[in-house]
């Protein structure tokens, strides 16, 4: 009976780790822009690969800079003006990108303990439930470092 | 009759003097722009006559705004870094009105706008006063719902996001998207200088 046990309980276990399982994101071309000591917010800019087997679902941000961060669209409305939206989830399916770009997705950094200089790098997790996080230094910079 | 040798060269100096500078191609927008006065970032009151003179560049944002603003207000210094180049900087403008009065007052915006580039003027004024600005200028900007405690951003706006570029007579003269092209820009400024 308590080998059985043991089995099911391995099975369940295995099947709710898989379940669980995260996939395997990789962060590029990391970014904040820079901004004036006095600003109250910035905006953060990363290219996210999903290259798991299963759909990411990106559910946040963290760094310790900023007391919240949030996932922000700026949407394009039928009249031209632009509108920010929150995000609560970014989905990536397996093998694809996602570029959190200026006047696109981004990453709203609020509530900042304090503003980073321009040439210097910040460290910031990109979140896949509470659990489970991926990091990586963002340089902060006035215009994209990345652009050709 | 014999003199005219020597005069004909005279004539043509003086005309060629007259019209030494090619007008530019660029046509005056007369449905935006006109006559306003709002608050400058000193608390001084400014007008578009303030403007007249000078080649500007003028755009509409807020400072709480994380994304779009900040990359105009880059691109914009880019552009002067440009000109700079050329050694026209110094004859150019920018002027950044807010359509946020409740925080972007004038002694934020002696903060905020300097680090940008240090001439840049601020202008801000009643909620009033801005919409009457914004309207002559074809500016949409919606205030969005204020939220508020941690998860909150204050509020935010929806907006248009254009570029304005103005004449000597503070007469619009082209209009730019956010993401313009910054030697086209400085290219345009150049032609009207």
């Amino acid at each position: 009976m308590w080998k059985v046990f043991s089995r099911v309980t391995g099975v369940g276990l295995a099947m709710l780790l898989a379940g669980n399982a995260q996939a395997d994101l990789v962060l590029s071309d990391a970014w904040l822009r820079a901004v004036p000591p006095v600003s109250p917010t910035m905006a953060g800019y990363v290219t996210v690969t999903n290259n798991g087997e299963t759909p990411a679902i990106i559910t946040g941000a963290h760094t310790e800079i900023a007391g919240h961060v949030m996932l922000h669209d700026m949407a394009t409305q039928k009249d031209g003006t632009r509108k920010m939206r929150h995000l609560s989830r970014v989905e990536i399916p397996p093998g694809e990108s996602v570029s959190f770009a200026p006047a696109g997705i981004h990453l709203m950094l609020m509530h900042l303990s304090r503003v980073p200089v321009e040439g210097e790098s910040v460290s910031i997790c990109i979140e896949q439930g509470p659990e489970s996080a991926v990091c990586s230094d963002f340089q902060v910079s006035r215009t994209s470092p990345f652009d050709a | 009759m014999r003199k005219l040798p020597y005069i004909l060269p005279f004539l043509l100096m003086l005309l060629l003097a007259g019209c030494d500078k090619p007008e530019s191609d660029l046509p005056v927008n007369t449905r935006l722009g006109g006559e306003f006065t709002l608050t400058d970032h000193n608390g001084e009151p400014f007008s578009d006559s303030d403007l007249k003179g000078q080649v500007s560049i003028l755009f509409f944002g807020y400072t709480h705004c994380p994304d779009i603003c900040p990359a105009v207000l880059a691109r914009v210094a880019q552009v002067y870094r440009t000109l700079d180049e050329a050694g026209l900087a110094g004859q150019v403008q920018p002027v950044f009105v807010t359509f946020d009065p409740q925080r972007d007052t004038a002694a934020h915006l002696r903060e905020y706008l300097p680090w940008f580039k240090a001439d840049m003027i601020g202008l801000t004024g009643s909620l009033d006063e801005i919409r009457q600005v914004a309207e002559q200028f074809g500016v949409v900007f919606i205030k969005g719902e204020e939220t508020k405690g941690d998860e909150g951003a204050g509020y935010l706006f929806t907006h248009s996001d254009y570029i304005y570029l103005l004449d000597d007579q503070a007469r619009v003269r082209k209009l730019y998207p956010a993401d313009f092209n910054i030697d086209e820009v400085a290219s345009d400024v150049e032609s009207l200088l």
